[in-house]
């Protein structure tokens, strides 16, 4: 029987490099996972929801000087462009949106995906997630966790 | 040739958009399905609209329902642009009357090959 907890969870880096080699980097290699959670300074938050027969939240944190730059990579921008709030709320939500799409089509049929949330303020969480990747993109640390509820408690 | 781009994320819809530049399109933009379809009720033509699915408003599905409603639009070809990947969701939008689907992410090339199998690659040489 396949433990779809475990897939989601394996699922996470190949999904992520597959987001950051197609449409950030344009080359592979610049997201990596890491053994360890390194910590992220002045986190920015972005998470979406699959919400039905299936539950799920995708979480991405990344610190806002890693967020600008995605940003600038994401919108085309020159390095040198201030990056808004807006900007990083876009980009960033995008890269949870597509998270989480993906995550969502593993998952048996029927579910539906919110639209993204971002914020310098995570989603409030009582308890450590199910599953936390570590990952660096060029140096950087980003964070991509899942958690699914449990014994009916609500995410 | 002319293309809209809906999409609620404007870094998805400023990707699309450079690709489509690229290629010769001339572009416009819509955030959700209820903008585009303004744009069309308003005289707008295009040959191409580049949907996603999950937009607030009315999402991807909902305009291409009502795109196909209206002999008016016949003529517009519409894809599918998005992260939804179950089978069943690609069965729906193409039901609907969606004539391509492509999952994010993609690569410029990706996108370039569902537009020559849609006959819409502009035959100019590229720079």
């Amino acid at each position: 029987m396949i433990d779809t907890h475990e897939t989601l969870a394996l699922s996470v880096v190949p999904i992520a490099q597959d987001l950051f080699t197609a449409m950030i980097d344009g080359e592979p290699g610049l997201l990596t996972p890491e053994p360890a959670t390194l910590p992220v300074v002045d986190p920015v938050h972005a998470w979406v929801d699959i919400v039905g027969p299936a539950h799920y939240r995708a979480l991405v944190v990344t610190g806002r000087a890693t967020a600008d730059r995605l940003a600038r990579a994401l919108l085309q921008m020159a390095d040198d462009e201030d990056v808004s709030l807006e900007d990083v709320q876009d980009a960033l939500g995008e890269v949870a949106n597509v998270v989480g799409g993906n995550l969502k089509g593993m998952l048996p049929e029927g579910s539906s995906l919110t639209l993204p949330v971002v914020d310098v303020v995570g989603p409030t969480a009582t308890r450590p997630a199910d599953h936390e990747q570590p990952l660096l993109w060029r140096g950087d640390p980003l964070v991509i966790s899942l958690w699914t509820p449990k014994n009916g408690e609500e995410l | 040739m002319r293309a809209l781009i809906i999409d609620d994320a404007r870094v998805m819809r400023r990707i699309v958009a450079t690709t489509l530049h690229d290629l010769g399109f001339e572009t416009a933009q819509a955030a959700d399905g209820r903008e585009a379809l303004d744009l069309l009720e308003a005289g707008e033509r295009f040959d191409l609209a580049c949907v996603d699915w999950n937009m607030p408003v009315m999402d991807g599905l909902e305009f291409v329902q009502a795109v196909r409603a209206n002999r008016d639009w016949r003529d517009l070809t519409l894809m599918m642009v998005t992260t939804e990947s179950e089978q069943g969701q690609i069965v729906r939008a193409l039901a609907a009357g969606a004539h391509e689907y492509l999952i994010k992410p993609f690569t410029p090339d990706a996108l370039m090959a569902k537009l020559d199998m849609l006959g819409l690659l502009p035959t100019k040489e590229l720079a």
